[in-house]
């Protein structure tokens, strides 16, 4: 039987799927256009392509991307129908484009999930036309102040987000202080770490979010994990952390291949590294409880979870093994830096600065970067490119690398061949975002990847 | 030889790698044998201005801002104002900047009082300042590029300005000009003022050094093509 729907909502379905078809096939990408197509003949139509499905938001500065390919793969392994916009599709036309291109018209959906990445300022427009099942939020790092402005702007957005859906569960980082006790009607549960992953418990002084949210006195924290994440509370107004439902309970072994941790009562291997991974595999995991998936879903998706589109994505090129970390703010960067120090071995580095608007046009975040801590690694070769390549030269020479060792390639094709008789074989690639997949697109042509989105 | 740089409030005025004009200007004395000191200076914490030759005053986001207001007033103010008539280094960015004039408006439309150790005024804007700039300095005969992204609009009565506008809004939008110098006290919307600015750079350094030593300081050159290559490179793009 044909679902009712209305003449408008269906040549809105119809002109955006030939739109899809054609930027598929014509320009091999293009992820917004058919989404604005649908909105301009029916500017309801999310509310109508959505309907059947549980839809799962993932939202917050950093993480979004491979939190939502993690929770998509476990739904998946579980054995469920999930649909997601994995490719960094996350404004509104993106999100209609996502669930028109999924579209059936003779289908009935049942347990029909939807996993969505959305940008922070468009929460809003995703829940006013649609009731999730549940928000998450990842964390709230400073991130390009030349769009938003600052992190209590961001979350602000996101809060008139989560105002018009009353009903949906929030999973958020406790860790986060920024997301703690929020005023607001949801039912709300927490994940973060238990245990200290470093013997650090005093904040850099250039981190964000440091002073109470309610009183303004410096919070003061029991273990902090990164930047202003952990376990935190106020000597003065009592405000603190809150309890966790979900938790790091043990962490075994890091490496710069993966992480070995307690999630719960549950042990996993997560196939991504670094601190950050570790949250976002702990708020996937936390998504999936709530859900009610079994615990060797979760583990065999987490330990197999292959690195998504520029995030730790590692690249054959002639040989060498070729790994591009997209980095798009002071706190992202760090950790892939940490990332890096977790090397033993001699490797070479590149490093992309843009500034396009999807990167920030204002690069001065790049001094908000601890480069001083790649001083003692075993880089032999410092490969520079990008628009600002120059800027990031002078940033890694003010950081004390070896200005001998640098190499500014303003062409791809120039930093191509650089890598390809770099001295060693493992080498980090870290980009902004439209270096990022600008490059990728480069690799694409030249047939080093073979999926470009 | 030895400098003592002051950051104020590095906790909380931090945004726009405001960090990176004091590690430049470290680097840059460091590689001429000049030992440097930073000191840090937030919430309670008096000033030991006897102790500094520069301090450095950047910008923050509102919340922090609003922190740094009333201690300035209570803790640092007399000190902060016998520093600048006593012509010592002073670096003002963006919110510092603000905060050392008359009043400036906050983007909720509140009137904030300054410190009011100069003479100008920040009016609130609707619309927002951002992007690349380059302006030109005529004492000097130097050419500066930076970022600038405020919605205040500052007058300056006449102030020296840091340099003429070339390309960007500058302080108002209006005179064309961009930044105020008063004795040593030099005030920018510039971020990443010293990155691409190594003269600028050194001329703080001198200036700190003549104060402290009593003795005319030249310091001698050391390799800056990268810098003055990221300076052409802006040049050149924003003059097509």
């Amino acid at each position: 039987m044909v679902k009712k729907i209305n003449i408008k909502a269906l040549i809105s379905i119809l002109a955006s799927k030939i739109t899809i078809f054609l930027t598929k096939t014509l320009l091999k990408g293009g992820t917004t256009f058919p989404g604005k197509v649908a909105l301009k003949i029916d500017k309801n139509i999310l509310s109508k392509v959505s309907k059947g499905y549980k839809i799962i938001l993932v939202t917050g500065t950093n993480g979004k991307t491979t939190t939502t390919n993690m929770i998509y793969n476990i739904i998946k392994t579980s054995g469920k129908k999930v649909i997601t916009n994995n490719t960094g599709a996350n404004l509104f036309p993106g999100i209609v484009t996502t669930f028109i291109d999924n579209y059936k018209f003779f289908s009935k959906k049942k347990d029909y999930y939807a996993v969505i990445e959305v940008d922070e300022a468009n929460v809003k427009y995703i829940t006013a036309c649609l009731s999730p099942e549940i928000i998450t939020v990842t964390n709230l790092f400073r991130d390009q102040l030349d769009r938003y402005g600052e992190v209590y702007t961001t979350l602000s957005k996101i809060l008139e987000g989560i105002e018009l859906s009353p009903d949906t569960t929030l999973v958020l980082n406790g860790d986060e202080s920024l997301l703690g006790k929020l005023d607001v009607k949801n039912n709300t549960v927490y994940y973060g770490f238990n245990t200290k992953i470093n013997e650090n418990n005093i904040i850099d002084i250039n981190a964000d979010a440091k002073f109470c949210k309610f009183c303004k006195t410096p919070y003061k924290y029991n273990h902090i994990t990164y930047n202003h994440l952990g376990d935190f509370y106020c000597p003065n107004c009592g405000f603190k952390r809150a309890d966790l439902k979900y938790a790091i309970n043990k962490i075994y072994d890091l490496s710069p291949d993966s992480s070995s941790v307690r999630l719960n009562d549950l042990d996993v291997t997560i196939s991504q590294s670094g601190t950050y991974n570790i949250y976002n595999a702990l708020c996937a995991y936390s998504i999936a409880k709530e859900l009610n998936i079994n615990d060797e879903y979760i583990k065999k998706s987490l330990e197999n979870q292959s690195s998504s589109f520029g995030r730790q994505e590692t690249i054959n090129i002639e040989n060498k093994e070729v790994r591009i970390i997209l980095v798009k703010n002071p706190a992202g960067y760090n950790q892939a830096l940490d990332t890096l120090c977790l090397n033993k071995a001699s490797f070479d580095a590149a490093f992309l600065l843009n500034d396009n608007y999807a990167d920030g046009t204002d690069i001065s975040w790049i001094w908000d970067v601890d480069f001083e801590k790649l001083k003692n690694l075993n880089m032999d070769a410092i490969l520079i490119s990008g628009i600002r390549a120059y800027d990031m030269a002078v940033r890694l020479k003010i950081a004390g690398l070896k200005t001998d060792n640098f190499i500014i390639e303003e062409t791809f094709e120039k930093l191509t061949e650089r890598l390809k008789t770099s001295p060693n074989n493992k080498i980090y690639v870290l980009a902004t975002y439209t270096a990022m997949i600008n490059y990728r697109k480069y690799l694409h042509s030249q047939g080093y990847i073979k999926n470009l989105w | 030889m030895e400098l003592n740089i002051c950051h104020l409030y590095p906790d909380l005025l931090n945004v726009y790698g405001d960090l990176g004009n004091i590690l430049i200007l470290k680097y840059r004395a460091e590689k001429r044998g000049i030992k440097v000191n930073i000191i840090n200076s937030s919430i309670n914490d008096k000033l030991d201005i006897d102790n500094i030759d520069i301090l450095f005053f950047g910008g923050g986001q509102d919340f922090e801002q609003s922190i740094v207001s009333s201690d300035l007033n209570t803790t640092k103010k007399e000190d902060l104002i016998k520093y600048i008539e006593n012509e010592k280094v002073l670096i003002a960015i963006c919110g510092g900047y603000q905060l050392l004039g008359k009043y400036y408006t906050a983007p909720n439309g509140e009137k904030i009082d300054g410190l009011g150790v100069l003479d100008i005024y920040t009016e609130g804007g609707d619309t927002r300042f951002i992007g690349d700039t380059i302006i030109y300095n005529e004492d000097f005969d130097e050419t500066y590029v930076g970022f600038e992204n405020h919605s205040g609009r500052t007058y300056t009565n006449g102030l020296k300005p840091l340099g003429k506008c070339i390309y960007g809004y500058g302080n108002n939008g209006e005179d064309k000009y961009e930044g105020c110098i008063y004795k040593n006290t030099y005030c920018t919307y510039f971020h990443s003022l010293l990155s691409k600015n190594p003269e600028l750079a050194d001329r703080f350094l001198t200036i700190a050094l003549s104060n402290k030593y009593r003795e005319e300081i030249s310091l001698e050159n050391i390799d800056d093509t990268i810098e003055y290559k990221a300076k052409e490179v802006m040049i050149k793009r924003l003059s097509k």
